[in-house]
C-alpha cells in the first residue's frame, strides 16, 4: 500500500480517534501523540489493512486499547490523574469555567468508568451504529446499550445536582 | 405539545432505547434555542456533545520516509543503470573485446612479425651454407695442394 492510499485510507478518522483518545486521557497533548502513535503502527501494518472490513473501526479498537495501556501504566507508576481532575483544587480556572454548564458537562464525563466514557464518545458524540461500537469495542450490543444507559443516567443526576447548584 | 414528545423521546433516550435519528432530534432541540423551561437543565448535556464533536487533531502526524521500498527501488535502478553503462561503454568502444583480449591480439602480431624476421634471416643464413659446402670442398682441393709439396719436396731431395 502506497503512502497516498494509505493516508487517503486513515486520515479521514483521524479526529475521531484523536477525540477518543482524549476521552480517556484527557489531556490534549497526550491524546495528540495516542494519534501518532496509532498511525505509526497502522503504517506499520498498512499491508493488512485492505484485509479489514472497517479499517475505522479497527484504529478505533487500536485507540482504544492503546489508551486503556496508557492508562495502566500510569496508575501503576501512581500517576492517577484521570478520575482526581474533577476534584484538582490547584484547577482553579475549570472551576470558574464549571459554571459554564457544558464544561460540567465534560467534567462529569470525565468520572465515568473508562468503558462508558467510550461508549458515550462513540454513540452521543460521534453518532456511531450500535453494532459498529460493539465492534470496535470488541463487545456486544446489549452490553453496549446497557452501559450507555448507565451513563446517561449518572450525566442527567450529576447535571441536574450541579447545574443547579451552579445557578443558584 | 413538542415538549412533551421530547419528554418522551428523553425517557427512551436514558434507557438506551433511541435510534440515531431521534437523537439527532434531541440534539436538535435542545441547540438551536426555544427549549421549555422544565427540560433546560439537559440542554448543557446536548450542547456539550455538539461542542465535543468540533475538537479537532492540531498536530500533523509523521510517517518514516516511505520505507525501504521506494528506497531499495531507486537503488536498484540506479544499479542497473551504472552496469548499463560499463558494460555499453566496453562494448561500443573496444567492439566487443576486453583490454586483455586487446592486449593479446597485439602480442599475436608482434609475435608473428618477429618470427617472419627470423624466418627471412634464416634463410639467408642456409643460402650461405651452400658456399660453406664450396669451402669444404675447396678445402679437399688442398690435399691435392699438399701432394703437391709432397712431391715437389721429393723432387728437392
Amino acid at each position: 500500500m502506497k503512502q497516498k492510499e494509505f493516508l487517503t485510507t486513515v486520515m479521514p478518522f483521524k479526529d475521531k480517534l484523536y477525540r477518543l483518545a482524549k476521552r480517556l486521557l484527557v489531556s490534549n497533548d497526550e491524546a495528540e501523540d495516542a494519534v501518532q502513535e496509532i498511525y505509526l503502527k497502522l503504517w506499520k501494518g498498512r499491508d493488512k489493512i485492505g484485509n479489514y472490513k472497517n479499517p475505522e473501526a479497527f484504529a478505533m479498537t487500536m485507540t482504544k486499547n492503546f489508551c486503556l495501556d496508557r492508562l495502566k501504566s500510569k496508575q501503576a507508576g501512581n500517576m492517577k490523574i484521570v478520575h482526581s481532575n474533577f476534584q484538582n483544587s490547584d484547577n482553579v480556572e475549570r472551576k470558574v469555567e464549571a459554571i459554564d454548564g457544558v464544561s460540567l458537562v465534560f467534567q462529569i464525563m470525565e468520572t465515568l468508568p473508562e468503558q462508558q466514557r467510550m461508549i458515550v464518545q462513540l454513540r452521543d458524540v460521534e453518532q456511531y451504529e450500535f453494532a459498529e461500537i460493539a465492534e470496535m469495542l470488541e463487545s456486544n450490543e446489549t452490553a453496549i446499550r446497557v452501559a450507555l444507559s448507565r451513563a446517561r443516567k449518572v450525566l442527567r443526576e450529576e447535571m441536574i445536582k450541579k447545574y443547579n447548584y451552579g445557578i443558584s | 405539545m413538542e415538549s412533551a414528545r421530547i419528554e418522551r423521546l428523553l425517557d427512551a433516550y436514558f434507557e438506551g432505547n433511541t435510534t440515531l435519528a431521534e437523537e439527532g432530534t434531541l440534539r436538535d432541540y435542545f441547540t438551536k434555542g426555544n427549549v421549555a423551561a422544565h427540560l433546560e437543565s439537559y440542554t448543557p448535556i446536548f450542547q456539550g456533545f455538539v461542542q465535543a464533536k468540533e475538537e479537532v487533531s492540531v498536530k500533523e502526524v509523521t510517517l518514516p520516509e516511505s520505507g525501504f521500498r521506494i528506497k531499495g527501488w531507486w537503488y536498484s535502478i540506479a544499479a542497473t543503470f551504472l552496469v548499463a553503462v560499463t558494460v555499453g561503454s566496453i562494448v561500443f568502444s573496444n567492439s566487443g573485446l576486453t583490454d586483455e583480449e586487446q592486449e593479446a591480439l597485439a602480442a599475436i602480431k608482434e609475435t608473428k612479425e618477429a618470427m617472419m624476421l627470423l624466418s627471412s634471416n634464416l634463410n639467408k643464413g642456409t643460402e650461405n651454407v651452400v658456399f660453406l659446402n664450396e669451402f669444404t670442398k675447396g678445402s679437399s682441393n688442398i690435399k691435392y695442394i699438399n701432394q703437391f709439396t709432397e712431391t715437389k719436396n721429393r723432387i728437392l731431395k
